[in-house]
């Protein structure tokens, strides 16, 4: 088995060479995730143009299985990764391994032998968890992959835990199967705002793309499982989330109530809302409608009684649960109790 | 931080052990089985390392509890873990 891994060349840019002189393995820029996600899409849809299943977990990045291609280009893998580099374009390298990781230091030109800094963004964890290993690993003097390599699994479990466990199967070439995702239709929706739309009008803008998104032609009666709301903002950048449905919908209550409280994250006024579904399910007829909010905005109805409890219990009553590191043995230090926010 | 809280703090409990060090007695109830033991050592590498004995019971009122002790200490903990 090859697998072939496409990386945006920019996360391929030494990032400190004085300290291990390895590539930037990291994520695309998220000051602009729309930009990244709009990236990542288009290579992902370039890929598929060639026959490709890709998964593609991050931004940024996209893997498939090169030895089901050779057939079509030239019997090797070298035809294969000519072919996905004529359609992803030269902003993209690509890297062929037998496992995601070999795929990824190849294409993101880690030095040899390899650092265990090449861990970091493999691990499916957040940066900061992974990066703490890495420094555990340097501490100990454990600076290159092969010497990790070398470590028994026992020690390695006891003294880094299961995140420890993750990243030495890892290197032994246990990973999961590719999951390629089913190839994506574009279905969005975008709407202009005028200058200083905020709070009711902003919540207006928002059912006007829900209705055009499901009114689109395309969506043939399909229901939606997820879908990715985003802006341009007037101070420049943009903004992204993605909101899953929990199960399968076409019905624009239940849409605009998931989407309805994420326009509260926005981190600035906007000039344009863009609304983008992230995957097609059954016909809606077979579809039940998950009740949300009622006919009250579920926002405003949360406020009341916010209002109403600290009133009754005082400022302090009002608390919420704020993760701060599941993966530690210690359960004191999973999560925090913090006052919670005035809506 | 100002605010903030722990969540699932360990609590101080009365335990009686038998001489291998299980528990016996917790807040004056019978310990019925110990169903599970273990060892958590973090931050060994930092000047405040922390090893803890945790035991998973059954008491006789049929509930389950989570205790530990740390390393050296003989004061017992309770926590949800």
């Amino acid at each position: 088995m090859e697998i072939a891994c496409v990386i945006e060349k920019r996360l391929a840019i030494p990032a400190c060479p004085g300290r291990g002189g390895g590539p930037r393995s990291g994520h695309a820029d998220l000051s602009d995730p729309v930009a990244a996600a709009e990236a990542t899409d288009a290579m992902v849809r370039a890929l598929e143009g060639i026959g490709a299943a890709v998964e593609s977990e991050q931004f940024g990045e996209g893997f498939f299985a090169a030895t089901g291609l050779r057939g079509l280009y030239g019997g090797d893998a070298a035809g294969v990764v000519a072919a996905a580099g004529r359609a992803v374009g030269e902003e993209w390298q690509i890297g062929v391994g037998p496992t995601r990781l070999t795929a990824f230091l190849a294409a993101a030109e880690w030095p040899r032998p390899v650092p265990v800094a090449a861990l970091r963004t493999r691990l499916g964890v957040p940066e900061r968890e992974a990066e703490e290993l890495v420094e555990a690993l340097e501490r100990l003097g454990v600076e290159m992959l092969r010497a990790f390599n070398r470590l028994a699994a026992d020690q390695v479990a006891d003294r880094f835990g299961p995140l420890g466990l993750r990243a030495l199967r890892l290197c032994r070439g246990e990973e999961e199967p590719l999951r390629p995702q089913a190839p994506r239709e574009e279905l969005v929706e975008e709407i202009e705002l005028p200058e200083g739309t905020a709070g009711r009008q902003l919540d207006r803008a928002l059912e006007l793309l829900v209705d055009r998104l499901l009114a689109a032609p395309q969506r043939k009666g399909r229901t939606l499982l997820g879908l990715r709301l985003g802006a341009l903002l007037s101070g420049g950048g943009s903004w992204s989330v993605e909101q899953g449905l929990g199960r399968p919908s076409a019905a624009p209550r239940v849409l605009r109530n998931v989407l309805g409280p994420r326009l509260e994250e926005l981190p600035g006024p906007a000039r344009t809302l863009r609304l983008q579904a992230l995957g097609l399910g059954a016909a809606a007829r077979d579809q039940l409608e998950l009740e949300v909010g009622g006919a009250e905005p579920r926002r405003r109805r949360l406020r009341a009684a916010v209002r109403e409890v600290r009133a009754t219990q005082g400022a302090e009553a009002l608390l919420k649960i704020l993760p701060v590191d599941r993966s530690s043995r210690v359960p004191e230090r999973w999560a925090m109790l913090t006052p919670y926010p005035e809506l | 931080m100002p605010g903030l809280r722990r969540l699932y703090a360990p609590q101080r409990v009365a335990v009686r052990t038998d001489p291998q060090g299980a528990p016996t007695l917790v807040e004056g109830t019978a310990v019925e089985a110990v169903r599970e033991e273990w060892l958590v050592e973090d931050r060994w590498w930092t000047p405040q390392p922390l090893r803890r004995h945790y035991f998973e019971l059954a008491t006789a009122d049929g509930r389950s509890l989570t205790v530990f002790r740390g390393a050296g200490e003989q004061r017992w903990y309770r926590q949800r873990a």
